[in-house]
Formats: C-alpha cells, structure tokens, sequence
C-alpha cells in the first residue's frame, strides 16, 4: 500500500500536518518492495543517469559500469530499508527515492577512486582531471564544451559533483543537498562559486584563443 | 567576511540558482532571453554564458546495451533469490479456515478431530507450504477411498511389500 509522507509545515504554531506531494517514483518503489523482479522499471528509468553520473566522477567507462552495477544491485538489495522522507523544500515533484539512489552511487564512486588509488595505472597528474569528452569525441564535437567541461574536471571534488549532479543529471537543489548531505543554501553557494570559477577557467581559454566564454 | 557580504554572495546564489531551474526546465521561463534575470548584472554574463554552455553541451552517457542487458539479468537473478524465502512459505497470509472449508474440508469430513471448532486454528497459505498440504491432502484422500479400484490395487501392493504383509 502506498504510504503518505506527513510532515508539519512551516513554524510551531502551524502545527497542521500537510499531506506531501506523490514522489514520482513511489509506484515503482513500492511495487518493487512486493514484487522484486519489478525493480526493472527503476533500473531502466535511472540507468543513464547513474551511469553519466560514475562516468563523470571517473573519467573511465569500465571505472564507471562497476559503480553502476554496484549501486543498483545494492538499491535492490536493500529497497526494503529505504523509506521515503519527503521535506517541504524538497520541492514539486522531487523524488527522495533518486536521492537514496544517488547517495548510493557517491559512495559506490568514491569507493570506486579509493580502489583505484591502490592500483594507478595512469600518472596522477593526468587521472585529476577527468575528461571523458577525450573519450566521447564522436558524441560531443564542440570545442567550446570540451573545454567547459575540462573546466568543471579540474574543480574540487563537491563542486565538480554539485555541477554533474545539476547539470547532467538534472537534480535540484534540494536533492542536490541531499545527495551531498549538506544544506540547500550550502548547495547554492557551493554551485554559484563553481560556476564563476569556471567562467574564469574559460576566460583564460578565451584570451588563449578559444570562444568558450562567449554568448552562446 | 561581514555580514553585508555574506547576505549577498547568498543572494547571488540563490539568483543563480532561480536562473539554472528555469534554465534546465523543459520550457524555459521567456526571461531568460532578455528579460530580467537574462539582462540583470546580478547574474554576470560570465555565469550566464556557462550555466547556458554546461546546460546544452554536456551530454548525458548511457552505457552499451550489451551491458544494459547483461546488469538487467544479474537484477533479475537478484529479484529471483530474494523471493526464495516467500517461495519456501516463509512468509504467508493468515487466512481464516472457514474461507477454504466448503472447498477444502469437504472431502476429508470425519477425518478432523476438531470438528466443533472449524474456526479454531487459521491457515498458513504462503506458496508451496500450502502446495505441499494440498497435495499430502489429495494424496492421503486417495489412499483412504475404499471404493476406488486402484486405490485398493495400491493397498493391496503396499501391504505386501511390508515385512510380513504376504509373499
């Protein structure tokens, strides 16, 4: 049976229990607790983007399909420990299964760099900036977002995650802030600054040459 | 930093973040070109240029299909050896005998020795625990049916088998 997500909204005095908004996933979530075998609707739906998501942390498709296995075999395996919390700010439609999800797959990836770590196969100096546009030349042709991403490869480790999870896999703040554990102001500030570093990182690119910080 | 800054430098953000959610939404909120937040200095052109650039150009991976498939059975062995325990009865619904009596107990009348209190004891139906009763039911009911030819066959065949039940 489908459950409804209660919380008390706003201050003390508005004491009323508001009803929260359906998360999006909550059928296939729940039809996959009775039914596991129905796990396969979330997998399909979330594939790409926890695979986008690895590939952007790791730079290395083989890096990023073992963290993609690991993170759906581990949600399924422990669907039943997930319950859903959803906040006020989470938002219209935001969805705290994918943000279970994800907070899986960061810790799948970041196992993944500390298993990496213990057997480099690449100098340091050139697995710290990923690049899978290198990798993905055929897909992604423009000059201009190769170096905006090259740019986002080369910021500290929760921006560049704030950006991929913002940017490509389309989460919002909110989610964002859950995924990362921090607060949704903190998210804020932590995409803000990225992105005028990297508007700065293209500028230089630009007095070099290359058009990446113009109008679009 | 002082206070005033601070405030701001959140301010900004939270332009910014207002910017990339009409940005990244399927219909673009038409300020975007233009309008207030796309001519307003609070956001620079800088940070407006890359939101755009990131927002169109980089691209979302999906894996090969080969290993789209090859995941989607290991999750389905998955889903599989997580029912096992369902399957072997371990989870079941109480269900009142009553609801299963005219179907179930019919055959085996005389048989119970809890006649008088039918609704006395509920059922386990959880897969093949129940399964299996049926058909140690089914099995017993066939061998106890005096009037079927082959169940006396059968009778006849197993007391002859056992130690001094005949040649």
């Amino acid at each position: 049976m489908a459950r409804r997500a209660l919380w008390r909204s706003g201050a003390a005095k508005d004491a009323v229990p508001r009803i929260a908004h359906l998360d999006r996933d909550r059928p296939l979530v729940e039809a996959a607790k009775r039914e596991p075998a129905r796990f396969e609707a979330l997998y399909r739906r979330y594939l790409a983007r926890v695979y986008s998501y690895a590939y952007y942390e790791l730079g290395d498709h083989h890096a990023a399909e073992d963290a993609t296995e690991a993170t759906f075999v581990s949600a399924l395996t422990n669907l039943h420990r997930f319950e859903e919390r959803a906040r006020p700010s989470d938002g219209e439609g935001a969805s705290t299964f994918r943000v279970w999800l994800f907070q899986i797959a960061r810790n799948e990836v970041a196992g993944e760099r500390r298993r990496a770590r213990r057997r480099p196969v690449e100098p340091i100096g050139e697995t710290v900036v990923v690049d899978p546009l290198d990798v993905e030349a055929t897909a992604v042709r423009r000059d201009e977002a190769r170096a905006a991403w090259q740019a986002v490869g080369r910021l500290p480790g929760e921006r560049r995650q704030a950006m991929v999870l913002r940017f490509v896999d389309e989460l919002s703040t909110a989610e964002i802030a859950g995924v990362l554990g921090r607060s949704e102001g903190a998210v804020r500030v932590l995409i803000h600054r990225a992105l005028k570093s990297v508007a700065r990182d293209m500028g230089v690119s630009k007095r070099s040459g290359d058009k990446a910080g113009s109008e679009s | 930093m002082s206070l005033t800054r601070r405030d701001g430098g959140e301010i900004e953000a939270l332009i910014t973040d207002r910017y990339l959610d009409s940005l990244l939404a399927i219909q673009p909120a038409p300020y975007l070109e233009g309008g207030p937040l796309g001519s307003d200095d609070s956001l620079g052109a800088a940070v407006r240029a890359v939101s755009r650039r990131l927002a169109t150009d980089l691209p979302r991976f999906h894996p090969s299909f080969r290993f789209e498939e090859r995941l989607a059975l290991r999750l389905a062995e998955v889903a599989a050896s997580m029912r096992l325990p369902v399957a072997a009865g371990a989870e079941g619904a109480m269900v009142p005998m009553r609801e299963l009596r005219p179907a179930l107990l019919e055959p085996l009348r005389g048989a119970s020795d809890d006649e008088n209190h039918p609704d006395a004891r509920p059922l386990l139906i959880g897969g093949a625990v129940a399964a299996s009763a049926l058909s140690i039911a089914g099995a017993w009911l066939a061998w106890r049916r005096r009037t079927s030819p082959m169940a006396r066959a059968i009778r006849a065949a197993h007391s002859m088998r056992q130690p001094g039940g005949g040649a």
